[in-house]
């Protein structure tokens, strides 16, 4: 009994041991390419020179690790910290969690004494009390690709609401003003779901002939290939899709287009975004016959913006908000939609191809026009200044 | 020696004997004691601003899957495993915050008192599947994992619903010292209140021996079916509550499941209770979930990649179940 005890407490000192050795590895994270540039409000910051590299940024996402566009994202992120050349430490934090999760996520970097943290939120309100913590340390936070709810924090994001209502107007006109739409959403809850939503529905209230399918909510992709796949093979071969006249998705399009073409089925008009193997399929004719769609930008780049956002306001400069957004302290960034149907829409969607590499599960956009400093080589390397 | 002087040197050892009882049945608990105090220590000195409000924070972000590890170590000491845990936590979440959202301050008393209800209801209907059918215990709480998850997609589609502030307020910041969070002490008294008691009573005594040896439980007049119900209606209020310290800390309903199944049965092995039943307590396994959350910590303060963090979780969980297979084995052969 005695030795057994003792056992025990040697296998618990053990676990010491493997976490010591479990610290000491690292992780990498693989990269992206360039093109579109969204836009974006003019930034009135004036001309200064960059300041000695002192600051320390902390960013975290807290889903769609493995996704093309989250991975970008971080990328421009690291790629911003570098070459801003102010950015003594960038932690990242890319691992998926829920909202409690990504609690203790900024939690953990306010407990890491950084200056400034960018994030891409789960939930709108969900992460208010860590950024009231992160306030009251004098922290600096800002929230990309989505927004929070919180009125201290900066939101730098896509026009959600345009993005939708964009691809779903051109979609809508293409099906001539009538027909079914199976309607693919994105992740339930996220901010930019519940946004692309309304702008949907928006498109939707203009033309009263259309008929959403499954239902007016449709279905939720989580921004996951593998589910996406499901639900589209689910469709054909229910027969749910030879009653289909068009399909929005949000964001998981080629595989979409790959299971239409596996199923041996024509294709219906179909919109995405920006990623590079929708774009390369649209430009295609020969392996995608009779595809008809459009691309509508969605950049990556928000990650580097952020961190460029966050620099300025460390370094006292003023930032030009749009007071039309839904909340306080927010820069949109306008969408813009290229169709292969003109040749003027085929021009704009192969000027987007511009980089060669490109992974094709990776948005085009690397770049942000006033809001990004760095490279496309370096977004593709993908080391920020602590790598 | 005379008579009255060994009853004197017997005396006297008694205290260091009862001590080394003590240490010898808790050895596993006080080395992860030890191995979290080490912990902390090196957190110190990787991370020298770590202080109150690291300590507050790791508190509030704990308390979710410590309340759900108490609820799983009660029903594998039985025997069992609820793999359901995780989606209970959800339902009752997102019951909590739909219901609390736009109501008055008392009236959230009320919720939570009836999704404490809900929680004995859902553990009680996964204790029944699993007493009446026979079906093992992993099967009918895997698929009712499936039926809860979705159930609580019925109640709120997406994350959304709010939580009154009194409940907010109960797990965050601290009380009496900054450095003794709220959550931690949320965790303390919910853990005497509720499990301390069934512990040392009948029940708590026929929670292991099912857990050990249900055949000699039955010859010993423990009514099993009856235990092995008691055992999940407990995990299913471990489970509400978890699923309302996730309101708290969000003041939201996530109608998705979190990690937190496979964590708490990780917390379990890692917390010293056998898979097999019969052994462990609560201790180890919210001590193991301590451990877990601030190696998580710790490698966001090394600039790591935080996905390590689950590779040395896994690593570790192996090394403690191998180790404990090889302690079983010297077991057997002494």
């Amino acid at each position: 009994m005695k030795r057994n005890g003792l056992v025990r407490s040697f296998v618990a000192l053990a676990a010491v041991a493997v976490i010591a050795g479990a610290c000491g590895g690292g992780g990498a994270t693989t990269a992206p390419t360039t093109a579109p540039e969204s836009t974006a409000p003019e930034s009135t910051a004036p001309e200064t020179q960059p300041p000695a590299t002192t600051w320390k940024i902390g960013y975290s996402n807290a889903g769609g690790v493995g996704n093309g566009f989250r991975e970008e994202q971080v990328c421009t992120a690291k790629a911003e910290a570098l070459a801003s050349g102010q950015v003594s430490e960038l932690t990242v934090i890319h691992q998926n969690a829920d909202a409690a999760g990504q609690l203790q996520q900024i939690r953990d970097l306010i407990a890491k004494d950084v200056d400034a943290i960018v994030f891409n939120p789960n939930d709108p309100a969900a992460l208010n009390q860590a950024l009231e913590e992160a306030k009251a340390a004098g922290i600096i936070t800002v929230s990309v690709d989505a927004y929070v709810t919180n009125p201290d924090t900066y939101n730098l994001y896509n026009n959600q609401v345009e993005y939708a209502y964009l691809g779903a107007k051109w979609l809508f006109e293409q099906m001539g003003g009538t027909g079914n739409v199976y309607y693919m959403r994105g992740f339930a809850g996220h901010p930019a779901d519940s946004d692309r939503h309304i702008g949907f529905q928006r498109a939707l209230g203009e033309y009263p002939n259309i008929t959403v399918l499954p239902t007016i909510d449709g279905v939720h992709t989580g921004w996951d290939p593998a589910t996406t796949t499901q639900l589209i093979s689910d469709w054909l071969s229910s027969g749910q899709y030879d009653n289909t006249q068009g399909i929005w998705t949000s964001g998981m399009d080629s595989q979409v287009v790959d299971a239409i073409k596996s199923a041996g089925k024509e294709f219906v008009p179909i919109v995405g975004a920006d990623l590079g193997a929708f774009v390369t399929q649209l430009l295609d004719p020969t392996g995608f016959p009779g595809l008809e769609g459009a691309a509508v930008t969605n950049t990556a780049a928000v990650g580097g913006a952020g961190v460029n956002l966050a620099l300025k306001l460390l370094n006292g400069e003023a930032v030009q908000t749009d007071p039309s957004a839904s909340q306080p302290n927010t820069v949109l960034l306008v969408p813009v939609v290229a169709e292969n149907v003109t040749d003027a829409g085929k021009t704009l969607l192969a000027s987007w191809q511009s980089v060669p590499g490109l992974d094709p599960n990776w948005p085009l956009g690397l770049q942000i026009g006033g809001w990004t400093t760095y490279t496309p080589e370096q977004a593709i390397t993908c080391k920020g200044p602590n790598d | 020696m005379s008579a009255a002087a060994a009853a004197v040197d017997d005396a006297r050892a008694r205290p260091a004997d009862a001590a080394m009882a003590f240490v010898r049945r808790n050895g596993w608990t006080l080395g992860l004691l030890a191995f979290l105090a080490v912990l902390l220590v090196y957190t110190r000195a990787i991370q020298p601003t770590y202080g109150v409000t690291g300590i507050q924070g790791l508190a509030i972000s704990v308390l979710p899957l410590a309340l759900a590890s108490v609820g799983q170590a009660i029903v594998v000491i039985s025997g069992g495993i609820d793999l359901s845990i995780g989606s209970m936590m959800a339902l009752t979440s997102v019951v909590a915050a739909s219901q609390m959202k736009g109501q008055g301050e008392e009236f959230g008393v009320g919720i939570v008192i009836a999704v404490l209800a809900l929680g004995l209801l859902l553990g009680a209907i996964n204790g029944s599947l699993v007493v009446l059918t026979r079906v093992p215990d992993i099967v009918v709480t895997l698929a009712m994992s499936f039926v809860w998850a979705g159930c609580a997609l019925l109640v709120l589609k997406t994350p959304g619903g709010g939580a009154a502030v009194w409940l907010k307020e109960l797990v965050k910041g601290s009380l009496v010292n900054e450095w003794v969070p709220k959550a931690a002490i949320a965790l303390v008294i919910i853990v005497a209140v509720i499990w301390l008691p069934v512990q040392r009573s009948r029940l708590g005594l026929s929670l292991y021996a099912i857990g050990s040896n249900q055949l000699a439980a039955f010859r010993s007049g423990v009514s099993v079916g009856r235990t092995k119900l008691a055992s999940y209606m407990l995990t299913g209020l471990f489970a509400a509550l978890a699923g309302l310290s996730l309101t708290a800390n969000t003041g939201i309903g996530t109608p998705v499941p979190g990690p937190y199944t496979l964590t708490s049965v990780a917390a379990v092995v890692l917390g010293g209770v056998s898979l097999a039943g019969g052994r462990g307590g609560v201790a180890g396994p919210i001590v193991a979930v301590v451990i877990l959350q601030l190696l998580r910590s710790d490698m966001t303060f090394l600039n790591v990649n935080t996905n390590l963090a689950t590779v040395a979780n896994g690593v570790i969980l192996i090394g403690v179940v191998m180790f404990g297979s090889l302690i079983q084995m010297r077991r057997a052969r002494a």
